[in-house]
């Protein structure tokens, strides 16, 4: 064997990465070549030195990607320094789990800044929040982010359906994506996901179980027995006989309808053939 | 396809009586995530800050590492394929490719031939060490080399000698072959040790008058 390939095979041998048959010719030449010999300590002796230079970074990811966690009533809440993360009911553990699988956040025990605590407990009260300080995460799609902000701006006291939040986000079609965004809110109570049923009718789905969603709705005011009785009858719009306007039943210009001028109806297309046009407020239809 | 980031040394054997972090990660285990940082990010980061050397940069590209991973890791990969991950060299490459990305440029090559090099003794690369101030000096002269050499070199470095990764590992994550990483490592050494005896202190980057030399009449030739 030669200088070169012998050099070329000296830090290699270091760490016994050779093999068998190699290792025999590199000590072979080894012995006879005394600066070959050397260059073996010289790599040695780099290896030790250069260990020392390691740095380890002025801020660890732990510190700058890192979540706290506090409990109120029987939810548990994961905020950053940003805003509201994620909002779950169930045990401890479940909730560690939820945030693991969603976030690529560290997550300890700290306790809950005023702004956000009222925030989490007027959405749990039935208050309603107007303005909620979330922490948005960073790949949400578009439409994700527009069907939550939507979601805001339902009023407190009133529902709205998954075909009319397609609508509203400018992708009528897309109902059932829509449902499921709703679904994965990570921070449900706070943006009313809950204010969504279906269109035909009762309160639909939850998160948290339905009986939940209807205790919610209730809170905020929403006469939910009266919505089951309209579903019953299939009845999904009410219009006013002096204004010629069709709503949401829980609108509330569709509340202050006297009982004599209500029109209810099983379809947008009775209520357009009617002359009723759809109310510009809750927009229960595509006009 | 073969996907060559299962199998091999690294995953399976190596750590073997380890927890493996990356089906931890997948499973969303409570801290997992904090042990994965614990574990990779100061490896990670002298990695990082080797290629850039930027403190800021480096730590950006460590942060938005652990970003991919766990997108990767939970909501891409299946368990099957957490389990025969060799993480440590698909996370130094995910760091790697991050940095290219972030230079803007690829590595430039160490396009030196092997033999413009002698085959004469490898160091001595530092002192023996007397007292610790000659230590910290040739620390700090050994940092001030390394940052003057052409990356793929400080790579390697960084690599085999402060991270001491086995050539397989570092082949997987810089993408060549074990025998073309030895002549590699060997010219890195050489490049080292002139650049701590002051050959290219003050003057051009070693590579760049390497390339001159190899094309003298490079002006004329228009």
């Amino acid at each position: 064997m030669q200088c070169r390939s012998v050099l070329t095979r000296v830090d290699a041998l270091r760490t016994g990465e050779l093999q068998a048959e190699e290792k025999g010719a590199v000590h072979e030449h080894l012995r006879t070549c005394p600066t070959c010999d050397q260059s073996v300590g010289d790599v040695a002796t780099l290896s030790d030195n250069i260990k020392g230079l390691l740095m380890s970074p002025p801020r660890s990811c732990r510190d700058t990607m890192a979540d706290f966690y506090a409990q109120i009533d029987d939810v548990w809440v994961a905020f950053s320094d940003r805003g509201l993360h994620l909002i779950r009911r169930g045990s401890l553990e479940e909730f560690q789990a939820a945030h693991a699988a969603r976030f690529c956040r560290t997550l300890k025990p700290g306790s809950l800044p005023d702004a956000l605590r009222r925030q989490v407990d007027d959405a749990l009260h039935g208050e309603g929040v107007r303005k909620p300080m979330v922490d948005w995460d960073d790949d949400l799609s578009p439409l994700e982010r527009e069907v939550l902000d939507t979601l805001t701006q339902i009023p407190r006291g009133e529902v709205r359906t998954y075909e009319w939040l397609a609508r509203q986000v400018g992708r009528p079609k897309a109902v059932r994506a829509v449902g499921s965004v709703c679904a994965r809110n990570t921070v449900p109570f706070v943006v009313p996901c809950h204010r969504i049923v279906p269109s035909a009718g009762g309160v639909g789905h939850y998160a948290f179980g339905s009986a939940l969603k209807r205790e919610m709705l209730l809170r905020e005011g929403v006469d939910v027995d009266a919505l089951d009785t309209l579903a019953k009858n299939r009845v999904r719009f009410i219009g006013s006989r002096t204004t010629k306007i069709a709503c949401f039943p829980t609108c509330r210009y569709a509340r202050k309808i006297r009982e004599e001028n209500r029109v209810p109806f099983r379809a947008s297309g009775e209520a357009v053939e009617k002359g009723f046009r759809p109310c510009l407020r809750c927009q229960p239809f595509a006009a | 396809m073969k996907n060559r980031w299962t199998g091999g040394t690294s995953a399976a054997f190596l750590e073997t009586g380890e927890e493996n972090l990356a089906v931890a990660v997948h499973r969303g285990d409570p801290g997992a995530l904090e042990r994965l940082i614990d574990r990779y990010e100061p490896a990670l980061y002298g990695y990082a800050h080797g290629i850039l050397q930027n403190t800021f940069d480096a730590q950006e590209v460590v942060q938005d590492a652990m970003l991919r991973t766990h997108r990767a890791l939970t909501r891409q990969y299946d368990e099957a394929r957490c389990t025969a991950l060799a993480l440590r060299p698909w996370l130094f490459k995910m760091v790697r490719n991050l940095c290219l990305n972030k230079r803007r440029s690829k590595t430039r090559a160490l396009e030196t031939p092997l033999e413009s090099f002698d085959d004469g003794r490898l160091g001595p690369f530092v002192r023996e060490h007397g007292s610790e101030l000659e230590r910290q000096q040739d620390a700090q002269l050994l940092r001030d080399a390394m940052a003057g050499l052409p990356v793929e070199a400080r790579e390697l470095i960084v690599l085999r000698f402060m991270e001491g990764m086995s050539y397989a590992d570092i082949a997987k994550t810089v993408g060549a072959t074990e025998a073309s990483l030895r002549g590699k490592v060997f010219r890195s050494l050489k490049l080292l040790r002139d650049a701590l005896e002051g050959k290219f202190a003050a003057g051009p980057a070693p590579l760049a008058g390497a390339r001159r030399s190899l094309n003298p009449g490079g002006n004329d030739a228009v």
